[in-house]
């Protein structure tokens, strides 16, 4: 069984964004828009003097991903080696999965009409390759691979490594960070996930046309069926007139 | 006999053997071809559309059909993908379909439907309330009924403003035909147009197909005919028109005749 996981060493990060390009030109993102994104934070003055780091956003590819919940036609969903994919030739471009998603990993691709994200570029992956922003890299502060298994490069790097949740948000996100305790603050206190929302029309759906309609086709069949079986009970003459 | 002043009988009338026997022989039509073929084209469009729209709508927070049947029909159409074009394909052509019927039967189908047949009037409110009420055991008679009763009207309107909904929203949807809030809203309102619908369903093939008393309207549908005992009984109103258009045709029959026979013998005078 694998599990795929990213943890990113914050220590090594330097903001270049080569990670980023190397995404844009790989999955022809538009230009306001990217699978994945290095934003600077800072620098801060704390009790201890200036700190900075960067926030490296992208799908966390969580155990308990609210976006797939949210798809409607689950198009969106989790693989058998935990990589959340969207299947765009089911994806109707709807966007409920991008409100639902708290880390704003999703974005709404105009000219594909389809939502994107990252999937860990599963395709290199099911070719033996790693995603494009782990190999371009020009600091290995990317550290990918099978987080079941105890010797690759992402088990190796896993202690000590955080997940960015919240009290609003406990997903099981599978791309950690490595950070200093005063960088993880910074990055924590302005990027901690709020809670996974579904838009109007998705709840109402959910919570109240489904159950509406269930109760309707329910007291319809029952009608019928009451019907039917006093029909039966009645029996039938050989003449119909 | 109970005839009226124009001779034709009365609703509620206790017909005789000889009466009730004479009207079941008797076929009057009820449906024109292009309805009956409309009609089975509708069904098996909606049979398509909800096989492989049950199994599309699949987030566990939405589904109304079971896990196992998106299964099923990932088995039949290969995958997800096809299943959602087969969805979109026969909704193209039912809306292909309804737009011609539309187009070319405006003036004889759809507006004579709407405005002859589907506008409830009083007695069609009178009738739901009393068959509520015979459906809980009390003694009460039915109002007479046009071409159709005032439930058939009432979820005949339903199916046409359900269709227009299902339609525009299902076009949003298959086309992106905005931005991703009406695609949401979409997604929303076809839902509840196709869900009220398919609750009626129920109710619809059951009085049309398996209820004794309403059997001949399901056998109308192959046919295009019901026993004038039925349409006397069910839909005295519509029967009344029936016999007078009928009358009409009768007496324009007659005086046909009666002109051929006055240009024939006048031939044979100029003959002779």
């Amino acid at each position: 069984m694998t599990t795929y996981g990213m943890v990113i060493d914050m220590k090594r990060c330097v903001g270049c964004q080569a990670c980023v390009a190397a995404c844009k030109v790989q999955w022809g993102a538009p230009e306001a828009e990217s699978r994945d994104w290095v934003v600077p934070i800072g620098p801060v003055l704390d009790s201890e003097g200036l700190v900075s780091t960067f926030y490296v956003g992208l799908c966390m590819h969580c155990d308990k991903p609210a976006c797939v919940e949210a798809c409607p036609s689950k198009a969106t969903y989790k693989r058998a080696d935990g990589v959340v994919v969207v299947d765009a030739d089911l994806c109707i471009g709807c966007g409920v999965c991008i409100k639902a998603c708290p880390y704003g990993a999703r974005y709404h691709h105009e000219a594909r009409e389809k939502v994107d994200k990252c999937d860990f570029c599963a395709s290199r992956l099911d070719q033996g390759q790693e995603p494009a922003c782990v190999t371009t890299c020009i600091t290995s502060c990317r550290h990918f691979g099978d987080l079941e298994d105890p010797k690759s490069d992402v088990s190796r790097h896993l202690p000590g490594s955080h997940r960015l949740e919240s009290v609003d948000a406990q997903l099981g996100p599978n791309v950690r960070y490595l950070a200093g305790e005063r960088q993880w603050k910074l990055i924590h206190d302005r990027y901690a996930p709020p809670a996974p929302e579904l838009s109007t029309p998705a709840w109402l759906l959910s919570r109240v046309a489904r159950p509406l309609i269930l109760a309707a086709i329910g007291a319809a069949f029952l009608g019928q069926a009451v019907a039917f079986f006093t029909q039966l009970r009645r029996g039938e003459h050989p003449i119909e007139e | 006999m109970s005839p009226s002043k124009t001779g034709l009988l009365e609703p509620h009338v206790t017909l005789d053997a000889t009466q009730r026997e004479e009207l079941q022989r008797r076929d009057i039509k009820k449906h024109d071809t292009a309805v009956i073929l409309l009609h089975w084209f509708n069904v098996s469009i909606w049979v398509t559309e909800l096989a492989t729209g049950g199994a599309l709508l699949a987030g566990s927070a939405y589904q109304i059909a079971p896990a196992w049947w998106r299964t099923f029909m990932i088995a039949v159409f290969g995958s997800p993908s096809m299943i959602l074009k087969v969805h979109i394909t026969a909704g193209v052509l039912w809306t292909l379909v309804l737009l011609v019927y539309g187009i070319f039967g405006f003036r004889k189908y759809l507006v004579p439907t709407v405005t002859n047949y589907l506008i409830p009037d009083w007695d069609d409110f009178v009738w739901m309330k009393n068959r509520g009420l015979l459906i809980l055991g009390k003694r009460v008679d039915l109002p007479p009924q046009g071409m159709y009763n005032g439930g058939q009207k009432l979820y005949g309107l339903a199916v046409y403003g359900g269709s227009a909904v299902i339609i525009a929203t299902g076009l949003i949807m298959a086309f992106h035909l905005g931005p991703p809030w009406l695609v949401q809203w979409s997604i929303l309102f076809h839902f509840l147009a196709v869900g009220g619908i398919f609750a009626g369903l129920f109710v619809h093939v059951y009085m049309g197909a398996v209820l004794t008393e309403e059997r001949p309207a399901f056998y109308s549908m192959f046919t295009g005919k019901v026993p004038e005992l039925y349409a006397y009984r069910h839909h005295y109103k519509w029967w009344r028109q029936y016999k007078e258009i009928e009358t009409q045709w009768r007496a324009d029959l007659a005086r046909e005749a009666a002109a051929d026979a006055k240009a024939d013998s006048a031939t044979s005078e100029d003959d002779k």
